[in-house]
């Protein structure tokens, strides 16, 4: 596992230009929505920002910062979301995404990380291997009856907790849809949390254990590929599972199998759907959902890499089939939001912050739910339980007249079933 | 680090009254990001006792006014992209000028626009393509502060057709060292925003000579800039995804071209003569690592692309034309006429995969996302000579550099590209702009030291040969060694700043 | 120490580096720099000294600060109009009228280095001798210094050369009220001007202030200035000017703007008949009469330009967006000047040199003229038209015996607005309280009086308290005794702002 040292490089590297903060210039599109890190765009200091936080890792590093007042709550503001990482990614060799988290990490094996709410979140995984406390055995409990499922499949559908146990909603569309395109699947009943919310908040040792369990299951159960509509599953199965050990699973998300089967011919969209909706790109399905390959190596004069790293610089994120399906959708009108794709503007929902920043959550989805107003469009969609949360959230305090919707709930609806 | 100044608590106090308890800080963590040391000038820095920040100008005034009463010393800040750092001694305040940063005005007619500190480049350039329009837009990227390339450095590589940054201000508003508020030009008794000069001799001299004062003489709070006609699309038809961006512009009025020539002089003159004809959007020798820095993704793509000699075969005595046109037949003209001067001086085209790069990415003809892309070699980067004169002095500057640049480059100390200079004509070749740019190993021991060896040395050649290539930085020890070599700038210069700054609190500089 | 007696010592300083003939007591000489044309009146010219080199000016400017004796500097010739050279108290005249060297025309960066004292009637012919050609201001006097011309940012006829409003003028030489000398941009050095490589034509700096700008527009009061760069440009091996009429000045500022910001024309203003007919009269005052009656009551002069290359590639383009632009806005460019009289040649010869007949083209219909001139935007310009008419008006005077010149600056960014007012003997008390009641309503309405001469001074600084504040300390850094040109702008004692 990498550790907080591994990033001196980056630190010693950044320049303080500033690319961390906002959207990259190909993609400008005017004075407002030009901001992408959360924290900074709220409180604007320096040190709210990817700059900002790894100049902090710095100075713990060597010893120059003490764990003041503060320093903790300020590291777990952040959503790493990672809008950071892949703007400075597109002009650099650095990794600003992995010091953070490798920061948090630091701060949990200094003993003075996580925030109460992660700790609590850890103990109820321990106990009960889902985030939210809730009893195990009652996590396939969203699976109703008339769906078929195949014991020998070497598919699984993995649906992670949020969906288990807060959007079951999204698990049973899933696997409506995967019956529809003759998908042959099991649902592993033991599946555990896939580790996002502990890797996330820097308690890895912990997500680790989750990682090894539920690689452990899928071997068991014969499982090549992992089908999810999560995309904190996603991008933790993609982005941490390969620091622990290679996987032996492919994983897929639900927009890339119902992409597939359209191709395919063996699903058809029919049913009309007059609504203009503009689609929100999840952090972990989009820019931070390239797999992860482990490089050791010296870097060398002028940064050379030896030998040459696989850099994730979110070129390769899940963006086009989401949007390919929702346009076969008829009726339905897809509008982009100026930060979109690679440079789309977090929910609030990642990183740990719902549970210890409630507020802060909210303002973040707050400030993207009003980007996504000025599209005109008339709904949000998105791929993600926890962003489903966090819209959801700030369109009940807000009392907005937006709609959400997740994706696997519009096409179930296309496909009439 | 040394330990930490802070400020007395009765100022601390007086502060946050001006501004509220969220918007001034002086936590060790918060100021963490204020003092780090940057890879590109080397030195560590010293930490600010405190950040605060205003959200008006009258809040800009009521902050200085407090640091003249304390003797606290600032410096403003918006971007924190300098060269020169942010905190020049121990002890200071920054002041953030992050909550200023709305768009005052676009007038489309009038062709300006009215901004506050903190409008960054990615969305003014944005806002003003919408109208059809442009800025003069220093090569500093995407997220730095419009003002402050306006106030500081203001080259890019499309002044064949326009000016330098400086050229561009226009009326602007300036809270002096002492906490006056002057609004400087036509703005000065209420004319509006359009003309710097005036009433009488030009105040607007105060605020941007050559450089700027990097914070030393007061804090300017909102500006005007003119804006010029573009010729490009409104809206970027951007490509891809990070960081194999494709921004292709209409190829029947846009076109780049890059001729090599046999040797430096021929490249000089057939840059004059396109001059004189008046013709190209950008004309300029750039600077060939740059170049192969800026079009690969990686540290290690780019040692792939310098180790196949291929730039070093085609590039260092080449001239980059971008034409760009409100018509065909106009750009049809202009091809004709720049083809005439290329042949006249032996000019014939680089290998195409080069110029294919521009044609598919005219991000570099806008300068939006210039400069952070070639920073990807560590970091490790720095600017030298910086200044101006005629295209012909220029590449006289440029014809000495090897005979300081070589021992840096013998000893590994920077890059072997002895060649990566640009010259930029502006006014259509009435001046032109020479950088020096060199890439500097940060993995070695001494790397801290190189930027200021090779800028001294370079000014040590300027200064044995007549050459005006840099003046002396606003250090005090330089500009007084080397001020009466230039016309005792330095007397005038202090006079001014004792005279404006009394307390001597806005940004002293490094001593 | 009394006055008379301060420059008699002045005077005995100066005898020592100063060639007889350069220092002049003359009663009668010393007169005719007591007053010009303006309404401006002061003191008297106590002694006149012609400086001929850089060192000269030095030992004048060091003997005048030991003496406090003011020195007010003058390298124009005769007539002057704005008030800017009458002294305010007793002074010593410095007249450049002998350091005229054209120091350099370079043919490559095109530039040209000049002393105070060469006129316009000097170099328009050597330039273009040379293939060279000056960008000037509408018909200057052949004895106007291009020098002080630049200092003062006039206007310019090709506003596509104007990056800012100092443009063309690039690096100075000057000596500042404390008799040093400094140069500025990149003249400034390293090293002397014998040894400097540099061409001298990048005019920032040196280092973080623009010095040439405090020199500019300060009527001599922040230095004396012994040599100048300005630019030059290519003479075009093709022109055609076009004449494009209107009753009203609206679409023709509607075209300019749209031909400016494309870059389309070389030559660029407007003229109302008044000034037209003045201009272009052959005989006063019958023929000048009948031109005023036939001309459109505005005309817009615009040229375009070919130059060594493919000239007639480039002007047949020119031309195209010429009459595509004049077409969207129901305007016609026309190779003849309607209601001219076949005289389109004589505007084209006209503007390609300073005016070189007597009197000079202002003074053609009455004794004096009396310029109001202010820069704007071009798209305030109807409405401060409206205002001087609305003016001229309240006070009587013919709107249309007023001549009015519109000539866009800085690529059309903003725009100067000139008046003329032509003033018999008789009615210089009724043209007075026009002028300056004019002159405040313009100021009022938002009109920029950038160059504040005379009367306008106290206007302009009484409604900017801190930049006039601002003006004295630079004043005070660069004359700490206050002899250049005292009285002037804010730097006078009592004076508003």
């Amino acid at each position: 596992m990498d550790k907080l040292t591994d990033y001196r490089y980056t630190m010693k590297s950044c320049n303080s230009c500033g690319q961390c903060r906002f959207i990259l210039g190909p993609m400008m599109k005017g004075w407002e929505y030009a901001e992408i890190c959360p924290i900074h765009l709220r409180y604007r200091w320096d040190a709210c920002s990817g700059q900002g936080l790894i100049n902090i890792a710095q100075e713990l590093l060597d010893g120059e910062l003490d764990y003041e007042d503060g320093l903790i709550e300020h590291i777990y503001t952040c959503t790493t979301c990672g809008a950071c990482d892949i703007n400075c990614k597109s002009v650099r060799d650095m990794e600003v995404m992995d010091t953070i988290l490798a920061l948090r990490a630091r701060c949990v094996e200094d003993g003075r990380g996580p925030l109460p709410p992660h700790q609590e979140q850890a103990r109820y995984i321990e106990a009960h291997h889902n985030i939210f406390g809730e009893p195990h055995e009652e996590r396939s409990d969203w699976l109703q009856e008339g769906i078929k499922l195949s014991e020998k499949a070497d598919v699984a559908y993995f649906a992670g907790c949020a969906t288990a146990y807060k959007h079951p909603d999204i698990a049973r569309n899933t696997v409506r849809i995967l019956n529809a395109g003759g998908l042959d699947f099991q649902v592993l009943h033991d599946e555990y949390c896939c580790g996002a919310p502990l890797w996330r908040t820097g308690q890895v040792e912990a997500a680790r254990k989750l990682a090894e369990h539920n690689t452990e299951v899928f071997r068991e159960n014969g499982i090549r590929t992992v089908v999810t509509a999560c995309a904190e599953c996603y991008g933790t199965f993609r982005g941490f599972y390969p620091r622990i050990a290679p996987p032996d699973f492919e994983v897929v998300h639900i927009s890339e199998v119902v992409q597939r089967m359209l191709r395919a011919d063996r699903l058809k969209l029919k049913g009309k759907l007059d609504i203009k909706v503009t689609y929100h790109d999840p952090c972990l399905l989009g820019r931070l959902s390239e797999p992860y390959v482990p490089w050791h190596g010296e870097i060398k004069s002028f940064g050379y890499h030896e030998p040459p790293k696989t850099w994730r610089r979110g070129t390769h994120g899940v963006y086009e089939s989401p949007r390919e399906v929702l346009k076969a959708i008829p009726g339905l009108e897809l509008v982009e939001m100026t930060r979109h794709a690679e440079n789309a503007f977090c929910c609030g929902g990642g990183g740990g912050v719902p549970a210890a920043f409630p507020d802060f959550a909210l303002w973040t989805a707050a400030e993207r739910l009003d980007e996504a107003k000025s599209t005109g469009a008339n709904a949000v969609v998105s791929a993600c339980p926890w962003c489903e949360s966090a819209f959801q959230n700030a369109i009940d305090a807000d009392k907005s007249t937006l709609q959400y919707h997740d994706f696997t709930g519009l096409v179930v609806r296309a496909l009439e079933l | 680090m040394e330990k930490v100044m802070s400020l007395p608590k009765e100022v601390y106090q007086a502060l946050l009254k001006v501004v509220g308890p969220e918007n001034i800080a002086d936590r060790p963590h918060i100021l963490a990001a204020l003092r780090h040391t940057n890879p590109q000038s080397g030195r560590q820095p010293p930490s600010p006792a405190a950040v605060i920040m205003p959200g008006s100008v009258e809040e800009v005034r009521e902050i200085v006014r407090i640091c003249n009463r304390h003797g606290v010393r600032y410096n403003a800040v918006v971007s924190m992209f300098g060269m020169g750092g942010v905190v020049s001694q121990p002890g200071m305040l920054v002041i953030s000028l992050r909550r200023m940063n709305r768009i005052i005005e676009i007038n489309e007619f009038d062709r300006y626009a009215v901004i506050e500190p903190a409008v960054r480049q990615v969305q003014l350039k944005a806002e003003v393509f919408k109208r059809g329009l442009t800025y003069p837009t220093a090569s500093a990227g995407p997220s730095c502060s419009v003002l402050a390339n306006f106030l500081t450095s203001g080259d890019h590589h499309t002044q064949q057709s326009s000016s330098r940054c400086s050229r561009y201000l226009l009326g602007y508003e300036w809270v002096t060292p002492t906490g006056e508020i002057v609004r400087v030009g036509s703005l000065a008794h209420g004319a509006g925003w359009f003309c710097p000069d005036g009433p009488g001799p030009s105040l607007r001299g105060l605020v941007r000579g050559y450089g700027g004062w990097g914070g030393g003489l007061g804090i300017v709070t909102r500006i005007a800039i003119g804006l010029d006609d573009w010729k490009g699309p409104r809206v970027l038809t951007t490509q891809g995804h990070s960081p194999d961006y494709k921004i292709p512009f209409p190829p029947d009025c846009h076109r780049v071209f890059i001729f090599k020539f046999p040797t430096l002089e021929k490249v000089r003159d057939a840059m004059t003569e396109m001059g004189k004809a008046e013709i190209g959007q950008a004309v300029l020798k750039f600077f060939y690592a740059t170049e192969a820095v800026l079009f690969t993704v990686s540290a290690n793509d780019f040692r792939d692309l310098w180790n196949s000699g291929l730039y070093q075969r085609e590039l260092p005595r080449a001239l980059w034309v971008y034409l760009a046109a409100w018509t065909p037949e106009e750009l049809a003209y202009e091809e004709r006429v720049m083809r005439d001067i290329v042949e006249e001086f032996g000019g014939e085209p680089v290998d195409a995969s080069i110029t294919r790069k521009y044609e598919e990415n005219m991000d570099f003809f806008i300068l939006v996302s210039f400069l952070q892309r070639v920073l990807k070699l560590g970091g490790g980067w720095s600017p030298t000579k910086l200044g101006a004169d005629s295209i012909h002095h220029m590449f006289e500057v440029a014809a000495a550099i090897p005979e300081f640049f070589y021992d840096f480059i013998e000893k590994g100390r920077i890059l072997d590209a002895p060649h990566n200079f640009q010259v930029i004509p502006m006014e259509y070749g009435h001046a032109a702009h020479i950088e020096l740019l060199f890439f500097f190993d940060n993995q070695r021991p001494d790397w801290q030291q190189i930027p200021a060896e090779v800028m001294q040395k370079s000014m040590e050649s300027d200064i044995r040969h007549g050459f005006h290539a840099a003046t002396p930085p606003r250090v005090k020890a330089v500009m007084e060694r080397l001020g009466p070599l230039y016309s005792n700038f330095q007397v005038w210069t202090n006079k001014i700043k004792e005279t404006f700054d009394p307390n001597n609190v806005s940004n002293p500089g490094p001593g | 120490m009394r006055a008379a007696e301060a420059v008699l010592r002045f005077r005995e300083g100066v005898a020592r580096f100063l060639k007889a003939d350069s220092i002049v007591d003359d009663a009668r000489t010393l007169e005719s720099y007591n007053r010009d044309i303006s309404f401006v009146k002061g003191g008297r010219a106590r002694l006149l000294v012609y400086p001929q080199n850089r060192e000269d000016v030095r030992g004048i400017v060091r003997a005048a600060s030991k003496n406090k004796v003011p020195l007010v500097p003058v390298s124009s010739g005769p007539p002057h109009y704005r008030g800017d050279t009458v002294p305010s108290a007793d002074a010593v005249i410095v007249d450049f009228s002998r350091m005229k060297r054209i120091i350099r025309i370079d043919p490559v960066s095109r530039y040209a280095v000049l002393e105070p004292g060469v006129t316009y009637g000097q170099l328009v012919p050597e330039l273009r001798r040379q293939g060279f050609k000056l960008v000037m201001p509408l018909l200057p006097r052949a004895n106007k210094s291009v020098v002080t011309s630049r200092l003062e940012r006039e206007p310019g006829l090709i506003p596509k050369y104007q990056y800012d409003y100092l443009d063309p003028l690039l690096t100075l030489e000057v000596v500042y009220g404390t008799g040093d000398d400094f140069r500025t941009g990149s003249a400034s050095g390293p090293g002397t001007p014998e040894t400097l490589k540099a061409d001298g034509v990048n005019p920032w700096g040196p280092g973080v202030l623009d010095f040439f700008r405090f020199v500019s527009g300060a009527q001599g009061t922040m230095g004396l200035v012994t040599r100048a760069a300005t630019k030059v440009e290519v003479l075009p091996s093709l022109e055609e000017l076009f004449f494009i009429t209107s009753g009203d000045v609206r679409p023709l500022v509607e075209a300019m703007n749209r031909l400016l910001r494309k870059r389309v024309v070389d030559e660029c203003l407007a003229l109302n008949g008044a000034n037209l007919a003045a201009i272009l009269a052959e005989s006063l005052p019958q023929d000048f009469a009948e031109l005023k009656k036939d001309l459109p009551p505005w005309t817009l002069l615009v040229g375009l330009a070919g130059y060594q290359r493919r000239p007639e590639e480039r002007i047949a383009i020119m031309e195209r967006y010429l009459r595509e632009i004049c077409g969207e806005l129901g305007l016609k460019a026309r190779p003849s000047l309607p209601g001219g009289g076949g005289r389109e040649k004589k505007v084209t010869e006209l503007l390609s040199g300073p005016w070189r007949s007597e009197p000079y083209w202002k003074l053609r219909q009455k004794d004096a003229c009396h310029d109001i001139f202010f820069l704007t935007t071009l798209s305030k310009v109807p409405e401060f038209v409206g205002v001087m008419r609305g003016a001229a008006e309240r006070h009587g005077y013919p709107f249309e015996d007023i001549g009015g010149y519109l000539q866009p600056m800085v690529q059309g960014r903003g725009c100067h607005v000139e008046f003329s007012i032509p003033c018999g003997k008789d009615e210089t008390a009724r043209v007075k309280d026009f002028f300056i009641e004019a002159s405040e309503t313009l100021i009022n309405e938002g009109a920029f009086f950038s160059r504040p001469y005379g009367p306008w001074a106290d206007m302009v600084y009484g409604r900017d308290g801190e930049g006039a504040a601002a003006l004295k300390k630079l004043k005070a850094i660069f004359d700490p005794d206050n002899i250049l040109n005292p009285g002037r702008l804010c730097f006078r004692e009592g004076g508003r702002g």
